[in-house]
């Protein structure tokens, strides 16, 4: 009787005992704050995201494809454009916004977002005549090579680009540019601008940022039999377009008339008008492997912004196809926009239709880490 | 209608005339202005200028299947995308939103300008020249997405694109959905 009392106190006792060798201290009160960004990352990646279902509500999100996180976000307003400064220090964001959030007083805006903060850190009001356009490139809104002028392209339909001063915080120049398209920056103070009959228009600007000079090209390619899409991707000497069809013009813009080099194409044989490039953001490329990656889907005439089911990788120096990598659609969904990090060791960010994004390694193809989803429509990616 | 298609091609006739000037872009679109696009390509159908010399076989014969494939169904239902008039449209319909294909929901303004298609209705066989007028005011409608490009160029043709905002024009430049107005019947 005396051992089972014993043993009833005990059994009692037992969880106390247990409760006191095991739990850990309470946890510290939190106090709320800020996170401040980490060092710039070569492998981090500006997706712009147009919130298709609420255009209002574009957003630009900051990643980091190393950590697969998500590091902050910039609002954009409406059918916003997005560029970033030469030194890194700023974005510019132009969109616009009304006074009651879709309707009321209409404001065309640049905001400077300081790129430490997230925050914006001033504005200026633009004309209401900002160019609205869905296929997003690199040159709707670019900076000249020295950071000192912005362009920022307008279309009424009369298209023209005006020319912000940046240190003065104030639009300088508007200058027509005859029907042709976007402003695609070279040399110091030069844009270029692409044109109906597939020529390119070049403004060299004087230091006051005024027209100095115009000049046209020859049409480098035919716009009724195979046109080029206007996503052509920046590199170190100028850019690269692809055509409907698969057709390769790279452009040098390093002198004083840009030089069209010998085209080529990433089809060819059976694959020619069945395998088409694609969607919003269909073309990448590295610089330290000469890689090129093209967005790839099955598709005639028409199908030039259908998702891609796979990514082919080429070498831009001998033109040969290096890697074909099939996409897990029935996961994911078609990719619709690429973009390779500028590194030696680059990665390769996916977006595709249903929000999901990859990080893959651009040399082997192997999917490093995977968003599900994120955000809404990533239509495009640029690097910082 | 035969006084509209009159209209479209005097202007068509205009374009090509404007189009040997060095301000004929913008003229063009001082032109279109008026109501409807302009239209450079009429009255061709879109898509068939160089696309369809190299368009591929269909899939059944490509891969060595059946010779004897039924007609594709033909569908009548303007709140799908497949709909005929939608060959060339890219946004929201109209038809999903309130309006209906050819009409904007309550509330919202029609685009004064617009970009042009021509789509076969597989009903009669015939190709009509399409409107894509925007409907403008609201946010995006969010309701049935489609995204249709036979014959849509790059926005340096931007008569025969889809991308830009058509809705630029407008008081409030807002795109919520888009129609496909029927112009009349194109000729070959």
């Amino acid at each position: 009787m005396r051992l089972g009392r014993f043993c009833a106190a005990l059994a009692a006792c037992l969880p106390a005992v247990v409760l006191a060798t095991t739990t850990p201290p309470p946890l510290a009160p939190e106090h709320i704050g800020v996170e401040k960004l980490p060092a710039r990352s070569a492998h981090w990646a500006y997706l712009l995201d147009v919130s298709w279902n609420n255009y209002i509500d574009e957003r630009v999100y900051v990643y980091d494809g190393d950590a697969g996180r998500l590091l902050g976000m910039m609002d954009l307003g409406y059918y916003g454009n997005f560029a970033e400064s030469p030194d890194g220090k700023t974005s510019a964001l132009a969109a616009t916004y009304w006074s009651r959030g879709s309707h009321g007083t209409r404001t065309e805006v640049l905001e400077w977002i300081d790129n430490q903060t997230l925050k914006p850190r001033g504005e200026l009001v633009l004309p209401a005549k900002r160019a609205q356009v869905g296929a997003i490139t690199p040159f709707n809104l670019a900076y000249s090579a020295d950071g000192r002028f912005l362009y920022s392209t307008n279309l009424t339909p009369t298209a023209s680009v005006s020319v912000v001063d940046v240190a003065k915080n104030a639009a300088v120049a508007e200058i027509d540019t005859d029907g042709c398209v976007q402003a695609i920056p070279s040399a110091l103070h030069r844009f270029s601008a692409i044109c109906e009959n597939g020529r390119l228009l070049t403004v060299t600007l004087d230091e006051t940022g005024q027209e100095a000079a115009r000049a046209l090209s020859e049409p480098f390619f035919d716009v009724d039999a195979d046109p080029v899409f206007v996503q052509a991707v920046p590199t170190p000497t100028g850019l690269t377009f692809i055509s409907f069809l698969g057709d390769v013009h790279a452009v040098d813009l390093s002198g004083a008339a840009p030089r069209f080099d010998a085209v080529w194409s990433v089809t060819s044989g059976k694959d020619r008008g069945r395998w088409r490039p694609g969607s919003q953001q269909m073309l990448a490329f590295n610089a330290p492997l000469h890689r090129l990656y093209v967005l790839m889907h099955r598709g005639g005439p028409g199908s030039h912004k259908d998702a891609a089911s796979e990514i082919w990788v080429f070498d831009v120096a001998s033109h040969q196809r290096v890697a074909r990598w099939p996409l897990h659609v029935a996961a994911h969904g078609g990719a619709i926009a690429v973009l390779a990090t500028r590194d030696a060791q680059p990665l390769l960010y996916v977006a595709t239709e249903k929000s999901a994004l990859l990080v893959l390694d651009a040399r082997s193809g192997r999917v490093l880490h995977t968003e599900a989803k994120l955000g809404q429509s990533l239509w495009y990616m640029q690097n910082p | 209608m035969q006084a509209r298609l009159d209209r479209l091609m005097e202007l068509a006739a205009r374009s090509v005339a404007r189009r040997t000037s060095r301000r004929g872009f913008l003229g063009s679109f001082a032109m279109a202005l008026t109501g409807v696009a302009a239209l450079p390509l009429l009255p061709v159908r879109r898509g068939a200028v160089a696309e369809a010399a190299e368009a591929p076989k269909p899939a059944a014969a490509a891969a060595g299947g059946a010779t004897a494939k039924a007609p594709p169904k033909i569908v009548t239902d303007p709140n799908a995308c497949e709909y005929w008039k939608y060959c060339a449209i890219d946004g929201f319909l109209c038809a999903c939103c309130g309006g209906t294909s050819s009409t904007c929901p309550p509330g919202t303004e029609p685009s004064p300008i617009t970009w042009i298609g021509t789509c076969q209705n597989p009903n009669d066989g015939r190709d009509y020249l399409v409107s894509y007028n925007d409907c403008c005011g609201k946010t995006t409608c969010g309701a049935c997405t489609c995204v249709r490009n036979e014959g849509e160029k790059p926005m340096y043709r931007m008569s025969l694109n889809n991308d830009v905002n058509w809705c630029m024009t407008n008081d409030n430049p807002n795109y919520h959905c888009s129609v496909s107005v029927i112009l009349g019947v194109a000729q070959q």
